[in-house]
């Protein structure tokens, strides 16, 4: 898959604007970027200057290939965290593109870069009813009580 | 039913639903000494009811006789009080009160979140016998649950059955031998798994911050330095050889990485964060899907 430069970048950090929210891991979330609005989810700026990490030859476009990288804010819950985009072009579009987090929150990076079994970019859902588990560990049923008076709330809230 | 062909006793306790599966039907002396278990967990631990030992210190100092497994219990809160900076720990109760999850279940914010107090401050904790110098709200519902569902798996066997499986909504503990396949509810849909796992003998724990929701940005997961929700992190599951620990690693992985709490406790953990990422030990190796 290849496309123009500047249109990669935007999709790259506009991306990155949904990390530290909800809503990346809503199943619905197949297109995040698409569902994402500035004023809900924070705001992403590629105002830093990219660096150049490796060229060799100058491309139609006008971009050199090789590797470049940037810096780009985001508001998380947590306060502004910074994440680094890096894209690599060949023939003047883009063959890589790789998203590095290195927060500046000292809550967010407590819990990362500590990991000893592994990580997972993106939890994945599938259906139960097509899993052949007879037990599920979760903590979605509540208790009566609780879940009448969320009942009664919405429906005074009506 | 996590075996063909097990009976399933289901009721209601401590404020949720439970299934206690075994291979055989539990006979109605069986069930009323099981029903005892909780009864008397109840009378002690809750604090959504008046007359329990917990509510009596919420009105008033002194000493409090908590029954067998309050040692225990408060070993174990007071080392993941001590981990997690004290984040972490029994003395959330007045927080939580204080934004809506209340006796009454208000659900309605008191004003500004109040921290916990400090436990040293208030509360001498030593074996079954809780001292304190103020009114205090406990709550120990970070890691009840699973103690609960290890008291019940105790009369269990006294009772002769050896060979049993408990579910305390989502909360899993496993006599064995025989291993079961769990799912692993999906954070955001309770229809949907992220992963699967085999359970072998031991108990499977899960925390979310999802669930109990009940205003933007409240949910039960309280931080006692400042008695605020917790961020970042959205659901959690510990593996440990009993419930009780499994279901307090569960909340405290809300406030201090696995790769901490594994150096003081064995278990095995996997962690969901808000942004969709997972982080896991070895024991969750390979039970996310791809």
């Amino acid at each position: 898959m290849s496309f123009p430069v500047r249109k990669s970048v935007f999709v790259g950090l506009a991306g990155m604007s949904l990390i530290g929210t909800v809503a990346a891991c809503a199943p619905s979330a197949q297109a995040p970027a698409a569902q994402s609005t500035a004023a809900s989810t924070g705001s992403a700026t590629g105002s830093a200057p990219m660096a150049s990490t490796g060229a060799s030859t100058a491309a139609a476009s006008g971009y050199k290939d090789g590797t470049y990288s940037a810096d780009g804010n985001y508001v998380s819950p947590n306060g502004t965290e910074t994440v680094g985009v890096e894209l690599t072009l060949s023939g003047g579009t883009v063959s890589d593109v790789n998203i590095t987090q290195h927060p500046s929150n000292p809550n967010t990076r407590k819990f990362q870069g500590e990991f000893a079994g592994g990580i997972k970019a993106q939890i994945v859902g599938k259906n139960l009813d097509e899993l052949n588990v007879s037990k599920v560990a979760g903590s979605s049923l509540t208790s009566g009580g609780f879940n009448e008076a969320v009942q009664k709330i919405k429906a005074e809230a009506q | 039913m996590p075996q063909p062909g097990w009976a399933v006793f289901s009721f209601e306790g401590i404020g949720t639903s439970w299934e206690i599966s075994t291979p055989g039907p539990l006979d109605t002396g069986q069930r009323r000494r099981l029903l005892d278990v909780v009864e008397n967990y109840d009378a002690a631990w809750s604090r959504f009811r008046t007359d329990s030992l917990v509510a009596q210190a919420a009105r008033e100092a002194g000493r409090y006789e908590m029954p067998d497994g309050a040692g225990e219990l408060g070993r174990l809160y007071r080392s993941l009080y001590r981990l997690s900076a004290g984040a972490m720990t029994p003395l959330i109760g007045g927080s939580l009160e204080q934004l809506g999850y209340d006796a009454d279940y208000s659900l309605r914010s008191r004003g500004t979140p109040v921290p916990a107090p400090q436990w040293d401050d208030v509360l001498d904790w030593q074996d079954s016998v809780l001292t304190t110098t103020a009114p205090v709200v406990l709550d120990v519902g970070a890691a009840g649950k699973g103690q609960l569902a290890d008291l019940l798996a105790a009369e269990l066997r006294s009772l002769g059955i050896s060979e049993h499986f408990i579910d305390a909504s989502g909360d899993l503990l496993n006599s064995g031998p025989v291993p079961v396949a769990v799912g692993l509810e999906h954070p955001y849909d309770p229809g949907r798994a992220i992963g699967t796992i085999s359970l072998g003998a031991g108990a499977l724990c899960a925390s979310a911050a999802n669930r109990r929701a009940w205003g933007d940005g409240l949910h039960h997961v309280l931080d006692g330095i400042t008695g605020t929700p917790v961020r970042t992190v959205v659901a959690t599951w510990a593996l440990a050889a009993n419930a009780m620990t499994a279901d307090a690693l569960a909340t405290a992985l809300f406030f201090v990485s696995g790769k901490v709490l594994e150096q003081d406790f064995e278990f095995s953990w996997l962690t969901v964060f808000s942004d969709g990422s997972a982080a896991y030990s070895a024991g969750f190796e390979g039970v996310l899907f791809e």
